[in-house]
C-alpha cells in the first residue's frame, strides 16, 4: 500500500472527517469520511472508508463505500464489504460476492482518458 | 500379513460408506429445491421468440427473445438473451439485455449485460461489462 513511499499519497485514518477538495498525484487510501471532490491516481478505501460526492480517480479499490459519482478510468474492484451509489464511471470492473451496487453504470473506453500510459 | 489385508478392507469399506452418504446427501439436497424437472437448453444456432415459464432449469447457447421467468437460467459463452427477465440464479457468459430481476446474479469475464437490473447478490468476474440501473433488493 502506500506505506513505502509517501510522496504524493494521501492518508486518512479511521474516524477522520475531511471536506473539501482533494487532488492526490498518488494514492489515497481511505478508512475516515471524506465529502467532497477526490481526485487521485488510486484509490483505496477500506471497510470503515466513506466517499461522498464527485470521485475519480484510474484505480479504486473498495471494501467501503462511495456516493453519488464514481468515475474509475481504469479499474473498479468492490470487495464483499463495499458499496456503491449513485452515478457510475467505469472502463473494468469486478465485484466481490456480496459487493452491492446501486445507480447508473456507464462503461468508458480504457484508452480515451489515459493519455499517459503508452 | 493378514492384519495387514484386513485393515485395507477396513479402508476400503469405511471409504464406500462415505461415498454412499455423500451421494444420499446430494440427492437430499436436490429433492429439497424441488425441481424435479431436467435442465432445457436451446442449443447454438436456436432461435427463440415467446414465453417461457419454468420452476427448473434453461441454458441458452443460442438466441432467445421475450418473457423468461425460470428458477435458473444459464446463458453460454455463444447465447444471448433479450427481454424480461425473472430468475432466482443467473449466470452469464453470453449476452443478456433487457429487464431483469434475480436473487443472485453472476457475470463473467466476456458477458455483457445491459439493462435495467434489480438483485440481491452480484458477482462479477474481471472483464465483464454491466451497462444500465441497478438496483439491490
Amino acid at each position: 500500500m502506500a506505506e513505502n513511499n509517501q510522496s504524493g499519497c494521501l492518508i486518512v485514518g479511521e474516524g477522520v472527517r475531511l471536506s473539501g477538495t482533494f487532488n492526490v498525484p498518488d494514492i489515497a487510501s481511505i478508512s475516515g469520511t471524506i465529502e467532497g471532490e477526490l481526485t487521485a491516481r488510486e484509490i483505496i478505501v477500506g471497510a470503515t472508508g466513506v466517499l461522498k460526492g464527485k470521485i475519480s480517480a484510474e484505480v479504486v479499490d473498495l471494501r467501503g463505500e462511495i456516493h453519488e459519482n464514481l468515475h474509475s478510468k481504469k479499474s473498479l474492484f468492490i470487495r464483499s464489504t463495499g458499496k456503491i451509489s449513485g452515478s457510475i464511471q467505469y472502463a473494468e470492473i469486478e465485484i466481490e460476492k456480496g459487493g452491492d451496487l446501486q445507480g447508473t453504470l456507464i462503461k468508458i473506453d480504457a484508452n480515451v482518458n489515459s493519455s499517459s500510459q503508452p | 500379513m493378514f492384519s495387514k489385508k484386513k485393515e485395507n478392507e477396513d479402508v476400503l469399506d469405511s471409504e464406500e460408506v462415505s461415498i454412499e452418504h455423500r451421494e444420499v446427501e446430494e440427492t437430499s439436497v436436490r429433492h429439497s429445491e424441488a425441481v424435479h424437472l431436467k435442465p432445457s437448453i436451446i442449443s447454438e444456432g436456436f432461435e427463440f421468440i415467446g414465453e417461457i415459464r419454468s420452476k427448473g432449469s434453461i441454458t441458452v447457447d443460442g438466441k432467445l427473445k421475450g418473457t423468461v421467468s425460470v428458477q435458473s437460467l444459464t446463458i453460454g459463452s455463444t447465447g444471448s438473451v433479450d427481454g424480461n427477465v425473472t430468475a432466482d440464479n443467473i449466470n452469464v457468459k453470453g449476452q443478456l439485455s433487457g429487464q431483469m430481476e434475480c436473487r443472485d446474479l453472476v457475470i463473467g469475464g466476456r458477458a455483457v449485460v445491459e439493462g435495467s437490473l434489480s438483485y440481491s447478490n452480484l458477482a462479477i468476474q474481471r472483464g465483464g461489462i454491466i451497462k444500465g440501473d441497478l438496483k439491490r433488493k
